[in-house]
């Protein structure tokens, strides 16, 4: 799978601190990736230095399979849509006049205005002025107006931000039909993981502007294995007879960790518990779950 | 040009012309409260009267003008965040040179309309000095000149600030220290933006301490103050322009 975007130690200093360290990105072509990070970690830094409205101090930019510099930068950009924040837009014009304004300047037909309003559901108020629109009125203008010339990439910062769960389903369900739809490749950012697990395919995670994992979403869901915790009245008995059976066991909080068994086997080891007469009073069963993993690889989880 | 008209289009219903349609009002009023009861003598300086007034009254409103024009052009994109949506379409020097050249039309038209206004107020008025066309041509060129220069640095100013009491404030104190600059001598003045409205003149009041008459004169074309003007245009642009595209979004 080729890649559409690829970065290689990308870095932004700020004065001394350094809003995005050593980057390196590869979003494939064809999926939905989801840049997951909590706020300030970089995600809109990163955005911005792949779209040149931020100058990188180190590292390169490559979309398309070309090197991004400031001579080529808007000819690449011409097959890119994006929605950077907020959406952007003029209070004192309709719609269709904003995109109207996109659209002459990526030199489009006029009738492009009227069809990415179809997609987004806006085409009943095209003529009413925007400052007169809702917030997910306006966020849904913004996406309109990143899919103007159907472009074969998609960036978007954080695009359910201030919706309603209405509106926040309704983007998604967008977001997620355009790769197939439209063969787009949707790089799409957040800090809600629940929103990145509905939506994308691949996933990077960044924190404190280091990218801290990038693959399958699926990789990180298997990181969730689930494991047996046990209590009895006395562990150190129980995990010498765990041990007997090739079982390796870890101790935390006066619980015994052991991995995941059939039930059949499980039931063996608690008759060999009861006829060691070690009393067995907690089983449960433990799983990680994303949020868990996402605070353990941004290293939040300490922070809490 | 496809940029220019953009512009224009996205400034519709903003009615920016009102504005500027008001201040000149004020200063037509003003010239005709100031030429209302013209003597003989007035009459046969009438065009002269016109020019040096003009001047003056220019140097008070014409800044504001231009501040209020570059605001409005500006304000658009800070207030609907638009920058980052744009510069992923067009150059950011594109843009600013669409702004620009939108704002000047305006400008050039504000000037027109003086001087279209100096020519029927002299037809009406019956000044009896010999109509003066080249002189007109030379004050609607160099109150453009000036005019476009202050809205350069006004434009400057609103780009780069999203709060646009900052350019406003920018625009008032030019204003009064250009009016102020007037009673200072030639050398200062040259270095004041704002009072080259006074400086490229091309009237001169003679007033004589011994009878205490003021009387008119035709003086030669400054063309060392113009030059040093349009050399003013060009670094405040220049540079103005460099720090807009250099700046992140």
């Amino acid at each position: 799978m080729t890649n559409i975007i690829t970065t290689n130690g990308l870095s932004k200093q700020y004065g001394s601190a350094m809003g995005v360290k050593d980057l390196d990105l590869a979003v494939p072509e064809g999926v939905i990736y989801g840049f997951l990070g909590p706020n300030g970690a970089g995600k809109s830094t990163t955005m911005k230095m792949i779209l040149g409205l931020a100058k990188p101090t180190c590292g390169t930019i490559t979309v398309f399979d070309k090197q991004v510099n400031s001579k080529n930068r808007l000819a690449i950009l011409k097959e890119t849509g994006s929605l950077i924040e907020s959406p952007s837009y003029y209070a004192h014009l309709t719609g269709e006049e904003n995109l109207k304004i996109i659209s002459t300047l990526k030199e489009l037909p006029d009738h492009e205005a009227d069809r990415v309003l179809k997609l987004v559901r806006l085409e009943n108020q095209k003529n009413k002025k925007v400052g007169q629109y809702s917030l997910g009125m306006k966020q849904r203008l913004g996406l309109a107006a990143a899919l103007l010339g159907n472009p074969k990439l998609l960036v978007l910062d954080e695009p359910t931000n201030g919706l309603d769960p209405a509106g926040i389903q309704e983007i998604r369900e967008l977001i997620c039909s355009l790769p197939h739809s439209f063969g787009m490749t949707v790089m799409v950012s957040s800090h809600l993981l629940s929103e990145i697990d509905q939506m994308a395919d691949h996933i990077g995670v960044i924190s404190r502007g280091e990218l801290v994992f990038q693959d399958r979403l699926s990789v990180l869901h298997d990181r969730s294995d689930s494991c047996i915790a046990i209590r009895t009245l006395n562990n150190e008995a129980a995990r010498n007879v765990l041990s007997s059976q090739g079982i390796s066991c870890q101790e935390e909080e006066g619980f015994l960790l052991i991995p995941r068994l059939p039930d059949r086997k499980l039931a063996e080891y608690f008759l060999q518990f009861l006829k060691n007469e070690i009393g067995v009073v907690r089983i449960e069963e433990r799983k990680k779950t994303l949020e868990d993993i996402f605070l353990e690889l941004t290293g939040m989880a300490v922070n809490l | 040009m496809k940029e220019i008209c953009l512009e224009f289009y996205k400034i519709r219903r903003r009615k920016i012309w009102v504005t500027i349609v008001a201040l000149l009002g004020i200063q037509c009023l003003w010239a005709l409260w100031a030429f209302r009861d013209m003597n003989a003598k007035e009459l046969s300086q009438g065009y002269m009267q016109c020019l040096y007034h003009f001047s003056v009254f220019n140097t008070i409103l014409m800044p504001m003008i231009a501040a209020i024009t570059a605001s409005r052009i500006c304000d658009l994109e800070h207030k609907g965040q638009t920058f980052k949506l744009l510069l992923t379409t067009m150059p950011a020097g594109i843009l600013f040179d669409a702004k620009f050249i939108c704002a000047s039309l305006y400008m050039a038209a504000a000037g027109a309309a003086q001087t279209l206004f100096i020519i029927i107020l002299g037809k009406t008025a019956g000044f009896t000095e010999p109509f003066p066309p080249g002189y007109l041509v030379y004050y609607l060129i160099t109150t453009v000149t000036v005019t476009i220069t202050i809205l350069a640095l006004q434009q400057v100013v609103s780009i780069l600030f999203s709060n646009q009491m900052i350019p406003l404030i920018v625009g008032i104190t030019g204003s009064f220290a250009g009016l102020f600059s007037l009673f200072l001598p030639p050398g200062i003045q040259k270095g004041i933006l704002w009072s080259y409205y006074g400086v490229l003149t091309p009237v001169k009041m003679n007033w004589d301490f011994q009878t205490k008459i003021a009387d008119l004169q035709y003086i030669p074309v400054d063309w060392s103050g113009f030059l040093l003007l349009l050399g003013l245009l060009a670094a405040i642009y220049l540079t103005g322009r460099w720090c807009f595209t250099r700046k992140e979004r």
